[in-house]
């Protein structure tokens, strides 16, 4: 048992990390500057390194690729429009994931809320001493080395896919730029307009919500 | 520490921003409750899953889609 639970702190990739978000160079100044009197090539160059981020994170929030499609043209036409007055106080790719994020949401305004659930079902319960409440079995359930074959079926991905869908769009945002994109609290919190606490809370609270759904499925043969 | 506490603290855990005595707790209580243990295991997983399932690339002909949509609007200016 000891063995287990030796506590390691995990591997950071703050340079990775660092590398995403750098600040505005000379280059992605003239670019923007360029798209903004319809260079082409400077557009070209902008999609080659963004749109692939803006893709992932729309779809990420959306969960449509068509309504993902539409934020990206969006974007890139508030990037020609407005990135001449960027100022850069922040990084571009951060100011690119903001706009796609405010879009995104936007998009979702008023659209398939009936999927989402309230996630306090989906969070652990506890007894009044702190200690975990619920069926011991469930509890100690932990099918985390089931194998691949089984962790990545087809139902397993259904039950994900299906429990993504079920996040409320803030949480998945913020469950896209952390772990997908691998920002930091502090990038992902500054690109939401939210504290690094509520983004924290958040992103954790997400993680369980899935987990629980997970664990419903996979936990009774683990 | 208790669950609750143990739970809550996973995710810095898992970022690798404890503080050397939180963790300490943390394997004392991990070292003792097999549930937290399962939980740790599992939600570490689930991250693991979630973003290979989260992260959805933009397929080639929206690439060729979007190139052109812009590139026709920039013309249009």
């Amino acid at each position: 048992m000891a063995s287990l639970v030796s506590i390691r702190t995990p591997r950071r990739l703050p340079e990775i990390r660092g590398c995403r978000l750098r600040s505005l160079s000379t280059d992605d100044r003239s670019l923007l500057a360029r798209a903004a009197t319809g260079d082409a090539s400077a557009l070209e160059i902008l999609m080659t390194r963004y749109s692939a981020r803006v893709f992932r994170l729309a779809y990420g929030i959306t969960r449509s690729a068509a309504d993902a499609e539409e934020v990206a043209q969006d974007v890139f036409l508030q990037i020609v429009h407005k990135g001449a007055g960027f100022e850069g106080r922040a990084a571009l790719g951060s100011w690119i994931y903001r706009i796609t994020t405010n879009l995104s949401l936007n998009k979702r305004r008023g659209k398939r809320r009936e999927l989402e659930t309230s996630l306090d079902d989906l969070l652990p319960t506890y007894l009044p001493d702190g200690h975990r409440a619920g069926d011991r079995a469930f509890l100690v359930a932990d099918w985390s080395r089931t194998p691949e074959h089984e962790l990545l079926s087809d139902e397993s991905r259904r039950i994900l896919e299906a429990a993504i869908d079920r996040l409320p769009e803030h949480y998945r945002a913020v469950l896209v730029l952390k772990d997908v994109e691998e920002l930091s609290n502090e990038e992902v919190a500054q690109i939401v307009g939210d504290t690094i606490a509520a983004v924290k809370t958040r992103l954790h609270r997400a993680r369980m919500a899935l987990r629980e759904q997970l664990t419903r499925y996979l936990g009774a043969g683990a | 520490m208790t669950c609750r506490e143990a739970i809550d603290v996973l995710a810095d855990y898992l970022d690798g921003t404890m503080p050397p005595d939180v963790a300490a707790e943390l394997a004392r209580h991990l070292a003792e409750c097999a549930p937290c243990l399962a939980y740790l295991a599992t939600y570490r997983k689930t991250r693991e899953l979630g973003t290979t399932a989260a992260r959805v690339e933009m397929p080639e002909e929206m690439q060729v889609r979007l190139r052109r949509f812009l590139i026709d609007r920039l013309r249009a200016v």
